[in-house]
């Protein structure tokens, strides 16, 4: 299919605006994720999420206003898991899975409590890259600027208690804080990013970017700008590669995504050989 | 999201493969609640077919909860009981419900008779449904066993034809009430057939005679009955996720066509149809596809028969077709 023609469809340009906004954000929000080991949240989070709509519904809540309980519910479960990491002895794998275990447990006892569903909930909670609404771009670009607005204005607290939290505390850093923040703003983004464009581009976008620009970049201003801008080429490129191949988009831009991490890898190899 | 569900299924499969060992062993010879006929069938047609031909002589029972897409199913102990105390279970075909053989494979068949509601009937093949020629849709169907699709209902002479399998099951269970089922099941099927009577000759003074529907392939048996073009976004299997090039054509199909309605699934989200309405200014109605039922309808007592009036009126309206 020709480019030109194909980019003369809305549904293309809200992939590609609102696709790229999602992975800046996520590939920002990754670069901390990943270096204090809780890469695996956004997955997580999204287990989360199918117990708190069993609850919705449980509440009467449907369809889309089960968003207003899932969003609470999943900040508080990213909470918990970074309560689990700070008290008890439990490492940031094992508290993202004891909580998400917790919650698909939940919302299968809940779901079968309440008697059976009113709807297919999966079609409802996780969205498509080819079907995101004129309102939700906006909501991206909402998302999108909050996050980063927030990211940029606490800049300093998070690379320190990304890198040394002991250090942090110790020069005055209310490390708790900065930490809630954190999983906070990445419980946000994995609810509302999760129905715009399904959970496995999340989860990805989460991970692959900021995995590769750790491997290239030296410091940590230049590891969030290239995360950022390797996730956005990832979206932009997969989706057109989508077109071309007539593969669907989402599983195309994860596997760019790997491929990109890969090139990084390798690139990484021979830079450290010169 | 593809992912995420087996992830879910996979749990799901584990806590039945838990709650299966565990139940069967305890209930071997478990007596039966009432001495009438026990059914328990998987799917809302099923369940209402066997309703129908049961009269007041036999329980049936509608395995999964309404609401639940056959692929996230999750038996309960008392379901496990309920079928460990029927001696019939009615399920659709092995691609609808894969995990149904499974489920009763522990019972052994002198107990239990068995229904394969398919039986006799021709599947098409899942890629036949949706617009020829496109094979390029074919990237849904990693979980369909062999690629047949399995919504034989909606073809109401299809559906006649599950009557008399299910029928079958009845009498071979119950001789005793045989008559009394051969008579239930017949006058089913009379409504069945009256209402193949009234699609044909509405569907057939369509303006229109493509339907376009903005989500996965569900509906072919029903156009192919009818003699209506079939255009879907993605192939049969539930979870599918279509290409920005089909829909592409899906937008140039519904430009083309004049089309002023493009369809969507009851009790999912319209987010393609949505999609595809932005784009076009195409108008979206909605179609059952009966497999499953929300609860409140449930409750309500809505029947197939219903849920097919109230889609050969959204096909009326969809198709410019007069009424």
């Amino acid at each position: 299919m020709d480019i030109a023609e194909i980019l003369s469809y809305g549904f293309m340009q809200r992939a590609l605006l609102a696709g790229s906004l999602i992975a800046v954000l996520c590939a920002v929000l990754g670069c901390f994720l990943v270096l204090r080991r809780l890469s695996l949240i956004g997955d997580g989070l999204a287990h989360v999420t199918f117990g708190s709509v069993a609850l919705a519904l449980l509440l009467k809540f449907y369809a889309a206003s089960a968003l207003f309980v899932s969003l609470p519910v999943v900040m508080l479960c990213s909470l918990g898991i970074l309560k689990l990491t700070e008290r008890a002895r439990v490492t940031g794998d094992a508290a993202i899975g004891i909580v998400s275990s917790l919650g698909i447990a939940i919302g299968v006892i809940l779901a079968s409590l309440g008697g059976g569903f009113t709807a297919d909930l999966f079609s409802y909670l996780f969205g498509n890259i080819l079907a995101i609404s004129r309102a939700e771009v906006l909501l991206a670009v909402v998302l999108c600027a909050t996050v980063l607005l927030l990211v940029t204005f606490f800049y300093h607290e998070l690379v320190a208690i990304t890198f040394n939290e002991e250090l942090a505390r110790i020069s005055g850093i209310r490390t708790g804080r900065i930490s809630s923040l954190l999983v906070l703003l990445t419980a946000l983004t994995v609810v509302l990013a999760m129905k715009l464009v399904g959970i496995m581009l999340i989860s990805a976008l989460l991970i692959l970017p900021s995995s590769a620009a750790l491997q290239l970049a030296r410091g940590f201003r230049t590891t969030l700008l290239l995360a950022a801008l390797l996730g956005v080429i990832a979206v932009i490129g997969g989706t057109f590669a989508s077109v071309m191949l007539n593969i669907p988009t989402g599983a195309t831009i994860v596997l760019l995504n790997f491929m990109i991490f890969g090139l990084a890898c390798f690139g990484k190899r021979l830079l450290a050989q010169e | 999201m593809t992912a995420f569900r087996w992830r879910v299924m996979l749990l799901l499969a584990a806590a039945c493969l838990v709650f299966f060992t565990g139940c069967s062993r305890e209930t071997t010879s478990g007596p039966a609640a009432t001495n009438r006929l026990q059914v328990v069938t998987t799917l809302f047609p099923l369940y209402d077919f066997a309703r129908a031909i049961a009269g007041n002589r036999a329980e049936v029972r509608l395995l999964l909860p309404p609401g639940s897409e056959p692929h996230t199913f999750e038996p309960k102990p008392e379901d496990i009981l309920a079928i460990n105390r029927a001696a019939l279970f009615v399920y659709t075909n092995r691609f609808m419900e894969p995990w149904a053989e499974d489920l009763v494979k522990g019972v052994p068949r002198d107990r239990l008779t068995v229904v394969d509601a398919s039986t006799g009937l021709v599947l098409l093949d899942a890629a036949a449904g949706h617009d020829h020629g496109h094979g390029a849709m074919e990237e849904g169907h990693h979980d369909e066993p062999s690629g047949k699709d399995p919504h034989i209902w909606l073809d109401l002479t299809n559906a006649q034809a599950m009557v008399d399998t299910i029928l079958a099951g009845f009498v071979a269970r119950d001789p005793a009430n045989r008559d009394y089922y051969a008579a239930n099941a017949a006058a089913y099927k009379g409504k069945l057939a009256d209402l193949d009577r009234r699609y044909k000759a509405t569907l057939g003074t369509c303006k229109n005679r493509t339907l376009l529907h903005a989500g996965h392939a569900a509906f072919a048996y029903l156009a192919r009955r009818y003699g209506i073009t079939y255009v879907s976004a993605t192939g049969v299997a539930a979870d599918a996720q279509t290409t920005p090039s089909r829909m592409a054509e899906l937008v140039k199909r519904v430009r083309a066509l004049k089309l002023q309605y493009n369809f969507s699934e009851e009790l999912v989200s319209p987010r393609v149809a949505e999609t595809i309405a932005t784009e076009t200014g195409a108008r979206i109605l909605r179609l059952h596809a009966a497999h499953n039922i929300s609860k409140d309808d449930l409750a309500a007592g809505v029947t197939f028969l219903d849920l097919m009036e109230k889609n050969l009126a959204a096909l009326a309206t969809g198709l410019q077709c007069r009424q």
